[in-house]
């Protein structure tokens, strides 16, 4: 695998003092680089589905390695601890240094607890996107969800983060928001499937299966 | 109207949107593991960086026109050195050297000292051959076949292999004039 | 695989036809006709506002525009007085060489058109009293790489079906002439 941003036990790299974050490239260079990174993925898969979870692996790695990259760089910072902590974290340094900009907006979940949103009016991968008809719900910021959920797990949060398209009423484009459930929420969502399919099992006349 | 004059490549630079490199680069990274990932063989990681670098240099070429105001890429003395310093300017934020053309003016080599894909990429020994930034070759090539100039583009210096500078080796080998696309009329 | 694509064609018909102002000759339109095309002569884009007579089939009329263009720039660069070195004629050019005419004018209307050495064609048909329109055509070179070149589910080489460019570039051109 390649090495990035992972502690190097090489001379060369070391030598080279950790980039301060101050170097840009153009908007569009990484327009393109986008825009490859998903049409190679379209070659990979079957589905929209397929393609959205491809593109948040992509995402993932890339959340590990900021992480990585800004507990270093703010060294005064000791890791996030608090559920809170790491999403404010998230919503305002992750953004600021990827995105150039604070996120529009940090909530929680009305209806579940644990459920998280991160939104954006105009997510900088989807700026230049607009969706076929047939690619229905296919947002690009699964890349971004796959940050996030880079980020969560490597600061011991695991969770499952999705994007979803939110139409706002008066705008021709959606806004984009990031879902994060927690794992807690996940586990217990779980346990209740399970709970009601043992409830299932019991109830039903177990001895019919035997009984020709 | 006056004619439009090609701006510098620090003028474009600043002139465009920008995002932190970080981004960039860390994307790129997750593009190459992806590729080793599928394609376990490293030729053929190095292969799909070049085609995807075409990929990008087709579209990027109008952008690159668009932004730099440069109305005409005939010759390709004046397009190598365009390419070196507004055109890699403009969209890695660094430029590019032009040196070392041989005598017929049909090859040259762009240098690049500093470049933004390779922050904090280190060559593991399991990634022997691999080019890392084989996408840039592509780039090029693929740009400059849409201004008519077809071209082979070596690498000779990769700083990953322990070179002082990153040195790309573009041969020019034939300028494709316009055809009339279609067939006879029917 | 790609698995899209082939149905965006249903899109082109949810935008509206002719945007506000627009129509037979209204007030503030003056735009006829708006064709893109790549140097492979693929009509990436065609809108139409006023155009009362159509003799060709679309394609004809696309294959005779591109090659109307095509061997009008050949006989510019020909008859060119002030350059010592010349092409013969019907000798292909390459793209950026020669002299560029932009625009050609008739009693009832005026051809504009804008080359990029990277062979994409813009050509916009106006009322012969529109002016200079070398500006505005630049301007849809900027829209057509903003939304359509850097969109990654655009396959180069392909006519324009998202709504978003079409939307932009047949907004812009049908107000601004």
């Amino acid at each position: 695998m390649i090495g990035v941003g992972k502690a190097k036990q090489y001379g060369n790299v070391l030598d080279k003092p950790l980039s301060r974050g101050r170097q840009e490239v153009s908007l569009s260079a990484f327009a393109f680089l986008f825009s490859e990174l998903v049409q190679y993925n379209q070659t990979q898969v079957d589905n929209i589905a397929e393609l959205e979870r491809r593109l948040e692996d992509a995402g993932y790695a890339v959340g590990a390695r900021v992480l990585e990259l800004l507990c270093h760089r703010d060294k005064g910072n000791r890791r996030e601890t608090r559920l809170l902590g790491i999403l404010s974290f998230i919503h305002s340094t992750v953004w600021k240094v990827l995105f150039g900009k604070v996120a529009d907006s940090l909530e929680k979940g009305t209806e579940h607890e644990d459920e998280y949103m991160i939104s954006e009016k105009e997510l900088l991968v989807n700026r230049f996107i607009s969706v076929p008809k047939d690619m229905g719900a296919f947002n690009c910021g699964a890349f971004v969800a796959g940050i996030v959920r880079g980020v969560l797990d490597g600061a011991g949060f695991p969770a499952v983060v999705s994007a979803h398209f939110v139409p706002i009423e008066g705008q021709q484009r959606p806004r984009t928001t990031i879902l994060i459930k927690f794992a807690e929420e996940v586990i217990k969502l779980l346990l209740q499937i399970l709970k009601e399919f043992f409830v299932f099992v019991a109830r039903k006349p177990r001895k019919s299966q035997y009984c020709p | 109207m006056a004619p439009l004059v090609p701006k510098s490549g620090d003028a474009v630079f600043a002139s465009v949107e920008r995002v932190n490199a970080e981004l960039f680069t860390l994307t790129y990274g997750a593009i190459v593991r992806q590729l080793l990932t599928d394609l376990e063989e490293v030729e053929e990681v190095n292969k799909q960086l070049d085609q995807m670098g075409y990929n990008i240099g087709v579209r990027l070429i109008d952008e690159f026109l668009a932004k730099s105001n440069v109305s005409r890429c005939v010759d390709f003395r004046e397009t190598a050195d365009v390419i070196a310093k507004v055109g890699f300017k403009m969209f890695l934020g660094v430029a590019a050297t032009v040196t070392n053309w041989d005598a017929e003016g049909t090859t040259c080599s762009l240098v690049l000292e500093d470049n933004p894909l390779v922050d904090f990429v280190e060559l593991p020994d399991t990634c022997q051959g691999l080019r890392y930034c084989n996408i840039l070759s592509g780039v090029v090539r693929g740009a400059l076949e849409m201004v008519s100039m077809k071209t082979e583009i070596t690498w000779i210096r990769d700083m990953l292999n322990g070179d002082d500078a990153y040195e790309l080796r573009v041969k020019l080998l034939k300028q494709v004039p316009e055809e009339y696309p279609y067939k006879d009329d029917e | 695989m790609q698995f899209f694509g082939g149905s965006a064609t249903t899109e082109a018909s949810l935008l509206p036809a002719a945007p506000p102002g627009t129509g037979a000759g209204g007030p503030g339109n003056n735009a006829h006709m708006l064709y893109i095309f790549n140097r492979a002569g693929v009509c990436l884009l065609y809108r139409e506002w006023n155009r009362p007579l159509r003799t060709l089939n679309q394609q004809q009329d696309h294959k005779l525009m591109f090659g109307l263009l095509f061997s009008l720039r050949s006989f510019t660069a020909k008859i060119d007085p002030t350059v010592v070195e010349k092409g013969n004629l019907g000798v292909p050019l390459l793209p950026g060489q020669g002299c560029s005419f932009y625009s050609f004018k008739t009693n009832t209307y005026q051809l504009n058109f804008m080359e990029t050495p990277s062979g994409i064609k813009l050509i916009l048909i106006t009322h012969p009293k529109t002016g200079d329109q070398r500006e505005p055509l630049k301007y849809i070179y900027n829209l057509y790489v903003e939304y359509v070149v850097k969109n990654p589910l655009y396959v180069p080489g392909t006519p324009i079906q998202l709504i978003l460019p079409v939307y932009h570039i047949t907004s812009y051109s049908s107000s601004n002439f």
